[in-house]
């Protein structure tokens, strides 16, 4: 038993899970919008687009976030630019934009002399997160979930619609940047807990959880950010009981989550579906 | 700096014509995939065979078998989940490959001795073994063959899935054929570049070729020849950067990409300006 609660008496253990809670909200948030836009592709996209921006922020001496901030903002706008000056399909030159950007960081990691992990970048180190990333996750991610709170209305229903939103007066324009400057934010976050290449798991299957849990989007949000926390707590402890890599737990668990859900969700579920369906044969042979 | 240094080292020869080699059949099957709209597809199953080829290194297995293996077993896994939920194709995909690959580098995670995770994430095409060449050989080999054959009933599937099934065609088959040469290449393709950036080497020449033609035989031709010297000029220039091999030919094929699409002479940006300007 006390090999169960031992984490919690370590300082790091403490900070990762507080880390852990953070990104998981402000993730989980983000993605009900992404699942209902349909931009699984534009996260992973986004993500893998801030590796260029860490490096050149560390060469310049700026601050990391900003680099990869700027860099995957620019990775959204510069697919948008070529999907709209081309006649290419929107997920060829998302593709081709993100491993453009993706492969210029590796070429200028291999370049520089630098102290900076790349395995670190790439799978999160959230287990010897510092002080000062946990300060700046929480400023971040905090800001993040502030905007996206105050514009909810207008983000969902941009998200669902928005050829109504246009019509209703709704600056579809602004709110397009406004989600991709989101998704960058959060990227930026969420690189401390699970690194580059698995951001997009936390950026897309709490939202499916909540999708298949529940038909209100209020309750999608609350489901979506329940599991984000579940799968945060428990990935960290599992992972230090395992000595496990983090970043793999915590999706691992989000995947066994969305499973769960996938099968004996009450009204979405396979089993419900099944169920249903086999009342209405039931039902249709006592007719006859 | 001697710019023939790379052709006195076998490894550097050896890495740039495995590199075009590659690139070429890339290329090649690019056109399918940026017709089809499968970028996605190509990323999610370049991740999903990492669990694969971390299970083949540890119990011995040929690196393919593992990783063709749950290269479909995740294809099959997003299709049920698809065709059973009201969920959106591109957050199943989304959500099925992140499952796989984070299953693979938990296994890495846990054995950090037996693989080496940069291998799988960013390829080794300087070290790589005679058994692996043999197996690019042998995919290259029996991916151009079918594609060589049955490019015309794949090509109707990519552009018109309906028209082909209203022409007799089996559908199911052709999709299954594609998803099938996807992975392979897919596996091929993670030894040159990584798992990281195979999607580049799927969808970029393709693309390319796309903004200078219309023909879709020249599409093809053009494709493979571009996938073939920016993957034989990337394996060249690596060598000038590390060894970083993946990188170099990804960063090369996004700058000609970029080229041709301000400057091809029918669809580039700055040609299409000056017309108008004229």
């Amino acid at each position: 038993m006390s090999r169960i609660f031992e984490p919690l008496y370590y300082p790091f253990m403490q900070d990762a899970l507080l880390a852990g809670l953070l990104v998981g909200t402000v993730c989980a948030v983000l993605s009900c919008y992404l699942v209902l836009k349909g931009w699984s592709l534009l996260g992973d996209a986004v993500s893998h687009a801030v590796l260029p921006g860490i490096v050149g922020a560390y060469l310049l001496g700026f601050p990391l976030p900003l680099g990869a901030f700027a860099s995957g903002l620019f990775c959204g706008v510069a697919s948008g630019f070529l999907k709209a000056n081309s006649r290419l399909k929107e997920d060829t030159v998302i593709g081709i934009t993100f491993t453009g950007l993706f492969a210029l960081g590796l070429v200028m990691f291999s370049k520089a002399e630098s102290e900076l992990h790349l395995d670190h970048i790439l799978f999160g180190n959230i287990l010897g997160i510092e002080p000062e990333t946990l300060r700046q996750v929480f400023w971040i991610g905090g800001a993040t979930l502030l905007v996206i709170l105050l514009l909810r209305k207008d983000l969902m229903l941009y998200c669902f619609d928005p050829l109504q939103a246009r019509t209703l007066g709704l600056n579809t324009v602004f709110l397009h940047y406004l989600l991709l400057g989101l998704l960058s934010s959060t990227v930026v976050v969420s690189l401390q807990a699970v690194g580059i290449i698995l951001v997009i798991a936390m950026l897309i299957t709490p939202g499916c959880i909540g999708y298949l849990l529940s038909d209100r989007f209020e309750h999608m949000m609350l489901w979506s950010v329940a599991s984000a926390w579940i799968s945060s707590v428990g990935g960290i402890w599992i992972s230090f009981l395992i000595d496990g890599s983090t970043a793999a737990c915590i999706v691992l668990t989000q995947a066994g989550l969305f499973l769960a859900a996938l099968l004996f969700a009450p009204k979405h579920g396979l089993l419900a579906v099944r169920g249903r369906f086999a009342r209405l044969a039931e039902n249709r042979a006592a007719i006859r | 700096m001697n710019l023939f240094e790379p052709f006195h080292y076998d490894f550097m020869v050896r890495a740039m014509m495995m590199s075009a080699l590659i690139g070429g059949v890339c290329g090649l099957l690019s056109c399918f995939i940026i017709l089809k709209g499968w970028s996605l597809m190509g990323d999610a199953l370049s991740h999903s065979v990492v669990p694969g080829v971390a299970i083949a290194y540890m119990l011995g297995l040929p690196m393919i078998l593992g990783a063709f293996t749950t290269g479909m077993l995740a294809a099959l896994g997003m299709g049920i989940v698809k065709s059973r939920t009201r969920l959106r194709e591109d957050a199943v995909i989304g959500v099925v490959f992140t499952a796989f690959f984070a299953l693979g580098l938990l296994l890495i995670s846990l054995r950090p001795s037996e693989i080496n995770l940069r291998t799988i994430i960013f390829g080794n095409m300087l070290g790589i073994a005679r058994g692996d060449m043999v197996q690019m050989l042998a995919i290259s080999a029996v991916t151009v063959l079918v594609l060589a054959l049955k490019w015309k009933d794949l090509m109707l599937y990519c552009f018109d899935p309906g028209q082909a099934r209203t022409l007799g065609m089996r559908v199911r088959v052709l999709h299954y054929s594609l998803l099938i040469l996807l992975s392979l290449t897919t596996v091929a393709a993670l030894q040159a570049v990584g798992a990281v950036l195979v999607v580049a080497m799927l969808v970029t020449p393709g693309a390319t070729a796309y903004m200078l033609t219309d023909r879709f035989d020249r599409m093809m031709v053009l494709s493979s020849l571009l996938g073939l010297g920016g993957a034989f000029a990337g394996g060249y220039l690596s060598y000038f950067f590390n060894g970083e091999v993946g990188g170099c030919i990804v960063v090369l094929q996004t700058l000609v990409f970029l080229a041709v699409f301000f400057f091809s002479p029918k669809y580039g940006l700055w040609t299409r300006r000056q017309e108008q300007v004229l």
